[in-house]
């Protein structure tokens, strides 16, 4: 057992157990709370796989949300319990039919696919390899990306300037 | 020291690598207990007044007792509270102010990880902290914390992205974004305070905005929120949150010393005093400078604190990057 195998399963455990939480606790601030510590079991886990840059950009994008979302879910909604949760009877059987189904093709799909046994080499300066690849080979979906979220930052300020002339 | 992370992993290992975080720890307490003292002196040395001088040979054992005050108090939990989160709600602010510590080189052979994305590593961890701040405001059930908390993460978020804008120039320079990488490009060249003299201005103040200090300390403003986002808490959870802060001066200290005046870089040739000593040197005149500010200046509002971050500051930061990668490519460098 290697310090390796260890972390991946406090981080998997991390992973799985933050996003359960999330779908069954009752209050948004503890709902934001747990599928913030799911975000950061995955941020572990690419540690493990040696993609540090994209460990840490995880932190920094998905933990900064995390603080809006709190923000956003204090301001937004009732901060009273709710007590009557709606409940249908087929759901259940539903839902677990459904994530049955779509267990078993992810596993037939990654048990098939031949995997290439050796990865590139990741180790040393995976940083300078992803900014490399970004800035050559797939420049114009990252402009194009960027264009998408200086027309959405606009589109934000055009909105907010509307109702505040009111 | 930095080979312990790479090692294959035994029992002996981890408690070498634990043995170096308590210790490390034990220094950084240290250095909280007398930075509070220091802070004491050089504010009242500036207001012209003596500062602490009872407890102890020149009042060096006040912030001790101040501390063990704090630790025997009763440890209240409104009723109203959301128990399980106000426990939270310090140790999520303080887990990653420790963390932090991790990457900062402090002299050639002391430094715990050789992190290749150090920078980064600092930035996204320091973020986290934010969110325990606010948790403490928001289960507090207090209107003042939730306030404080609400104004701390409306600053911090504003003020991370100047500063985060502002490595951007030495990354962009060295070409890494590992801090070791960095003092090294350094010693070679010149200090990164002469070529990145806008950066450098730009994280002062940005610095100065993250770490909720005077000026920018509208999270805690006493006369109008009691005491922000920590309004309920006492003895040790209060004493965590306050103990955060101060890691924090800690860590962006040597933050700013790495990245900014060299490191452990000795100037002029002095080679034969060690790298730790200049090290420390260093930090101390950013530390100073620090509480300089704030025994200085008046505290900012927030309409005027908000429109700086937007409007000059990120600008500014901006124009930093673009101004660096131009004589990047233009060869000046």
């Amino acid at each position: 057992m290697t310090g390796e195998y260890i972390a991946f399963f406090i981080f998997a455990l991390m992973a799985i157990s933050g996003a359960v939480l999330m779908l069954n606790l009752d209050r948004v601030i503890h709902m934001v709370l747990s599928i913030g510590l799911s975000f950061i079991g995955v941020a572990g886990l690419f540690v493990l796989l040696k993609a540090e840059f994209l460990a840490f950009v995880q932190i920094l994008i998905y933990a900064g949300a995390i603080t809006i979302m709190m923000a956003l879910g204090t301001m937004m909604t009732s901060q009273h319990k709710e007590d009557k949760k709606l409940k249908r009877k087929g759901h259940t059987i539903f839902a677990i039919l459904g994530a049955t189904i779509i267990g078993l093709i992810l596993l037939n799909g990654i048990r098939t696919t031949s995997w290439p046994n050796e990865a590139a080499n990741l180790g040393e300066d995976n940083v300078i390899e992803i900014g490399m690849a970004m800035f050559t080979k797939h420049v114009i979906p990252f402009e194009l990306a960027s264009l998408l979220l200086l027309v959405a930052l606009m589109g934000a300020i055009v909105l907010a300037k509307k109702e505040s002339d009111k | 020291m930095a080979d312990l992370l790479t090692r294959p992993f035994s029992w002996l290992n981890l408690l070498y690598i634990s043995l170096a975080a308590v210790i490390m720890l034990g220094i950084v307490l240290f250095f909280v207990t007398y930075a509070i003292y220091f802070e004491r002196k050089v504010i009242g040395w500036i207001q012209i007044r003596y500062g602490p001088n009872r407890v102890g040979p020149k009042g060096l054992l006040q912030t001790v007792a101040d501390v063990f005050k704090l630790l025997i108090k009763e440890d209240i939990i409104p009723e109203k509270a959301d128990k399980a989160l106000f426990r939270i709600g310090p140790m999520l602010a303080y887990l990653p102010a420790f963390a932090v510590i991790a990457v900062i080189p402090y002299s050639e052979k002391i430094q715990f990880a050789d992190v290749n994305v150090g920078i980064l590593y600092y930035a996204a961890l320091s973020s986290i902290t934010i969110t325990g701040i606010l948790l403490g405001g928001w289960a507090s059930n207090n209107k003042y914390a939730i306030m404080g908390g609400m104004r701390s993460v409306a600053q911090m978020i504003s003020y991370e992205v100047p500063l985060i804008m502002s490595f951007l120039g030495i990354v962009i320079m060295t070409g890494s974004l590992n801090l070791i990488d960095i003092v090294e490009a350094q010693k070679d060249s010149t200090w990164f305070i002469f070529p990145q003299i806008i950066g450098f201005i730009t994280f002062l103040i940005a610095g100065n905005a993250e770490l909720n200090r005077t000026p920018f300390d509208l999270p805690e403003a006493e006369n109008e929120l009691v005491a922000g986002y920590f309004v309920e808490y006492s003895g040790f959870r209060f004493a965590f949150y306050y103990l955060t802060e101060y890691v924090y001066v800690f860590a962006m200290a040597s933050l700013m010393t790495v990245l900014f005046l060299g490191g452990w870089d000795a100037p002029f040739g002095l080679d034969f005093i060690p790298g730790i000593i200049w090290f420390i040197l260093k930090f101390m005149l950013l530390v100073f400078y620090l509480f300089w500010v704030r025994a200085t200046f008046p505290r900012v509002k927030t309409n005027q604190l908000m429109g700086f971050a937007w409007k000059v500051l990120i600008p500014v930061a901006l124009f930093n990057v673009l101004l660096t990668a131009v004589l990047k490519i233009l060869n000046v460098y």
